[in-house]
């Protein structure tokens, strides 16, 4: 047991020790009143539900070696939140962070804070957490006022240590005033997950007063990652764990026709088949019998056929022809959602007499996460009770989730929550959950399941393929007097599970949803506009929110579009947006960008370079406003002319996501997601034929590696001031960056990259 | 049927009893409690398995147990600890190059190996030694620093 998950350990039972110890106590103080007094609950040992969100003790423990312990619903996705976290939690205890560990997602831990998905930690969970950790610092100085026997006012707090103003003799540590008991404190809270308030009249510091937020405190999960010191919830053991894997149709919805078990029992290790319905599984003693197993009914990087292995599938070719998967999204049914809607488009259009109309279709392909480690997670269900431990990024809607697919009560299940490989939206965490559930349900034993490489990639849910169309029409004078955007995008909300669907019960959890966030935010004010969405549901594969969902692609859109129109207009791209961009905030990230950048005002070059020159070199720009949070970003590239291939070198970004709580956290997350929005920019698509993926390994689906790096990302931060909240900095930055490439290479050679990747054959295509 | 194999680990000896043609990850992993090398993909593409078995990088979820015979292996866990760091390790933590972490073991160990071969490599030295692991979070500016600052340190 290493030093993480010992500590994660120890933590549980320390504080089920304060249960214990303060069973039947009384601790009697209380915060806005001498009357509120609360007694231990009588219930101890007897639920793993959730503590109650109003009480000290569902945020914070107090040791006696004066360390202390945040719980957190939220949970690290290698973000960097558990330090930024944690920073929020010390800023307002006035404690060391150094000594305040962070338990984070453990449903019987920890308080439902939603999710952590869509940049929304820090954002929502942060001021809960700030105001908690208030409410603490309110309760120590009442504790100690009355062990000194003074009023608070006379008290000063250290690093944890609390003396009496002008006696340097008279100080104790939290710790000691605490003494190892619970803080059974109520300090009150209202709503649910994200619109919770925590002691909703607690005073909080005065930012101007901050001492750790603003500081580049280095991350506290770092160390252990680079020793292997780390406990992933890959890593985790369980006392009699049996190993699963997986045997998925071949076919999407195939459905299992035989399986023939022949040679599985001469697998040294080999335990069992686990078959219901549509799902199938094998369970071994050991990963290696597991995976030859799995092997022999099929689980293979490419099989050649519904009968490759010996569990034979139905014949299923549902999948819409790849090629023609845009077609498809217009003819699906959805609904019609007005974005933006002014003045009218259709009467400039016959009325723009001397004027240019312009129209482009924007194509994005089918993306996926791509987590470098496959999906696990590890089940016991025992009767009526179970016990996961995952790495998903919703514990909490998993935890619920788990009960209703198990049919046992929710009080009686639990999900000890350890950190996975990054997942950046919903990958297949929660999926291998339920696979994990159905293994043991039917084992009796703890079964842990970790997806095979082409398990992930191929069932994963997806980012999904949109289709945009846009119209701009320019007067005589190069002035933009119209703009219509429509945009076609399956729902990225469809929180079905995979197992549930295979044993037969496809609706017993999840929705399909629609695409009902912030798809766009329509960036300017023309006259006249027409923006709208057009909302469809699943659309050929499983789909899920993957990082800055479909706004990532309605940005390359928006984004590339009116950089054509400044082209057609002659203009500059960056004076034509600030012509037409009325955003404050907008106008302060494109100017900061620029000024950084050394941005020297000309039309973009848009002409095939002259002469024998062996590449061309160019500059783009793009802005995105995604959840309050403003990025703009400027990029050099060169296109090489004979391969096609684009090299990024310099990157610009000016980031205002209001104040920041850990710069270089920050700086590391806008560089995480310049890098992979280039990547999916660059590189990727899903492939699939009519039957399943055919893109199941790094072969069929590469990402960038090192060498496609750009040269630097600068990053300039704006309006990092109090004046405004800390919006969420994990998506924001990855928005812009297809449309600043696509510009770029327009600069160079003249050539309008509309379709993502930008891969060198289709960048060759595109030069005719 | 499993064997009982002996195996060089980071300079201690070591006996496994596995199936001579498992892979050396399972029983890094599971027989001996080596965490540092991960399971990324199991087609050798990823890197995030990577070990250095005499002085070479190489990719501990496709080799199989019996090909290693006498081969000296280093994982990660065999450079340094959070106490006591392996200056590669360290100059990691200091440019905080790192996210999930998850391919990071990775990184170190085809660090470990470049920089053992060779002591100054330039950037692209760096970039060429590391293109086969693969990182999606995008840390990749700070791991090429953190290899940078590492072969700076050792003077």
């Amino acid at each position: 047991m290493n030093q993480n998950h010992s500590r994660v350990a120890d933590t549980q039972i320390s504080r089920r020790g304060f249960l214990q110890a303060s069973s039947g106590l009384v601790v009697a103080f209380s915060l806005f009143g001498p009357t509120q007094i609360a007694v231990a609950a009588p219930t101890v040992g007897s639920t793993v539900a959730p503590p109650p969100a109003g009480k000290l003790y569902a945020w914070l423990a107090v040791h006696p070696d004066n360390t202390a312990t945040l719980f957190t619903g939220k949970v690290e996705t290698g973000n960097g939140i558990e330090t930024a976290l944690a920073q929020i939690a010390a800023e307002e205890l006035d404690f060391p962070i150094d000594r305040l560990d962070v338990v984070m997602g453990t449903t019987s831990e920890t308080v439902d804070q939603g999710p952590s998905y869509g940049s929304m930690a820090v954002r929502y969970a942060g001021p809960q957490i700030r105001h908690a950790a208030a409410a603490g610092r309110h309760v120590l100085l009442d504790l100690a006022a009355k062990h000194f026997g003074v009023s608070t006012n006379r008290l000063v707090v250290v690093d944890g240590t609390i003396a009496v103003l002008g006696s340097a003799d008279r100080s104790i540590t939290y710790g000691k005033l605490v003494d190892g008991k619970r803080l059974n404190v109520e300090i009150g809270a209202t709503g649910e997950r994200f619109a919770m308030k925590v002691a909703p009249e607690v005073r909080t510091k005065d930012p101007s007063a901050y001492t750790v937020i603003g500081k580049s405190v280095k991350r506290k999960d770092i160390p252990g990652k680079v020793t292997g010191e780390f406990t992933y919830v890959q890593d985790v053991k369980v006392d009699g764990m049996l190993h699963g894997r997986v045997v998925r149709p071949y076919g999407v919805e195939a459905t299992l026709e035989s399986v023939d078990e022949t040679g599985l029992k001469d697998i040294p290790g080999f335990v069992q088949v686990v078959r219901r319905e549509n799902f199938l599984g094998v369970v071994a003693e050991t990963e290696w019998g597991a995976i030859q197993a799995a092997e022999k009914l099929g689980s293979t990087l490419s099989p050649s056929g519904p009968s490759d292995g010996q569990a034979k599938w139905s014949k299923w070719d549902g999948l819409p022809p790849m090629d023609q998967i845009w077609e498809t999204l217009r003819q699906t049914a959805g609904s019609n959602r007005s974005v933006a809607s002014t003045g009218s488009v259709d009467i400039a259009l016959a009325s723009h007499a001397g004027g240019q109309v312009l129209k482009a279709t924007y194509k994005t392909p089918f993306q996926m996460h791509g987590s470098i480690g496959p999906s696990c997670a590890i089940a016991d269900v025992k009767g009526d009770h179970a016990t996961f431990w995952s790495g998903t990024q919703m514990p909490h809607e998993t935890r619920r989730d788990m009960a209703t697919i198990l049919g046992i009560p929710l009080d009686n299940v639990e999900l000890r929550w350890f950190e996975a490989s990054g997942g950046y939206g919903r990958n297949g965490l929660d999926h291998v959950v339920a696979d994990a559930a159905v293994m043991s349900q039917e084992l009796g034993r703890p079964v842990r399941v970790q997806w095979m490489r082409w398990d992930e990639h191929g069932w994963e849910p997806k980012g999904p393929p949109i289709v945009q169309d846009l119209l701009g029409i320019l007067d005589k004078d190069g002035n933009a007097v119209a703009w219509r955007h429509h945009m076609w995008v399956p729902t990225i909300t469809d929180t079905h599970l995979i197992a549930p669907a295979l044993i037969g019960k496809p609706d017993i959890t999840g929705i399909t949803g629609t695409g009902a966030t912030p798809v766009i935010r329509y960036g300017y004010a023309f006259d006249n506009a027409d923006v709208a969405v057009h909302d469809e549901g699943r659309v050929a594969l499983l789909t899920a929110w993957l990082r800055s969902p479909a706004q990532f692609e309605t940005t390359f859109a928006m984004e590339s579009f009116i950089d054509e129109m400044a082209a057609a207009a002659g203009q500059d791209p960056l004076a034509f947006r600030l012509a037409h961009v009325e955003d404050p905030r907008a106008v302060a990230v494109l100017k900061a960008a620029a000024e950084r950048y050394g941005w020297v005002n000309r039309p973009a070059g848009g002409k095939k370079p002259k002469g024998g020159g062996k590449s061309a070199q160019g500059r783009g720009i793009a802005w995105v406003n995604r959840d309050d949070v403003r990025v703009a970003t400027i990029a050099d590239v060169t296109v090489d002319l004979a391969s096609g291939q684009i090299k990024v070198g310099r990157v610009v970004v000016a980031h205002d996501c209001g104040l920041v709580v850990n710069p270089d956290g920050l700086r590391n997350q806008v560089e995480g997601n310049v890098v992979q929005s280039l990547s999916r920019t660059l590189y990727e698509e899903v492939t699939f034929d009519r039957s399943h993926v055919t893109s199941r390994d790094w072969e069929g689906y590469p990402i960038l590696r090192f060498s496609d790096i750009p040269d630097s990302i600068d990053v300039v931060l704006v309006n990092n001031t109090p004046q405004y909240p800390s919006y969420g900095a994990g998506e924001p930055a990855t928005n812009p960056t297809s449309a600043v490439i696509s510009n770029a290479v327009f600069d160079a050679i003249g050539v309008r990259l509309r379709q993502t990747p930008f891969r060198p054959d289709r960048v060759k295509a595109a030069m005719g | 049927m499993p064997q009982n194999i002996s195996l060089s680990i980071n300079g201690r000896d070591q006996t496994v009893s596995v199936e001579p043609d498992s892979m050396l990850l399972y029983a890094l992993r599971d027989n001996l409690g080596l965490h540092g090398p991960r399971f990324g993909c199991g087609l050798g593409e990823c890197g995030a398995c990577t070990v250095v078995m005499d002085g070479n990088a190489i990719r501990s979820c496709i080799t199989p147990v019996s090909s290693v015979g006498s081969g000296k292996i280093t994982t990660l866990e065999g450079l340094g600890t959070i106490n006591k760091p392996h200056p590669l390790q360290k100059a990691f933590i200091e440019e905080q190059a790192a996210q999930c972490g998850y391919c990071i073991n990775g990184m170190i160990m085809a660090a470990k190996a470049l920089l053992d071969q060779t002591p100054h490599p330039s950037r692209d030295d760096i970039k060429e030694a590391l293109d086969g692991n693969l990182c999606r979070c995008g840390t990749h500016m700070r791991i090429v620093r953190a290899i940078e600052r590492a072969a700076t340190q050792r003077g």
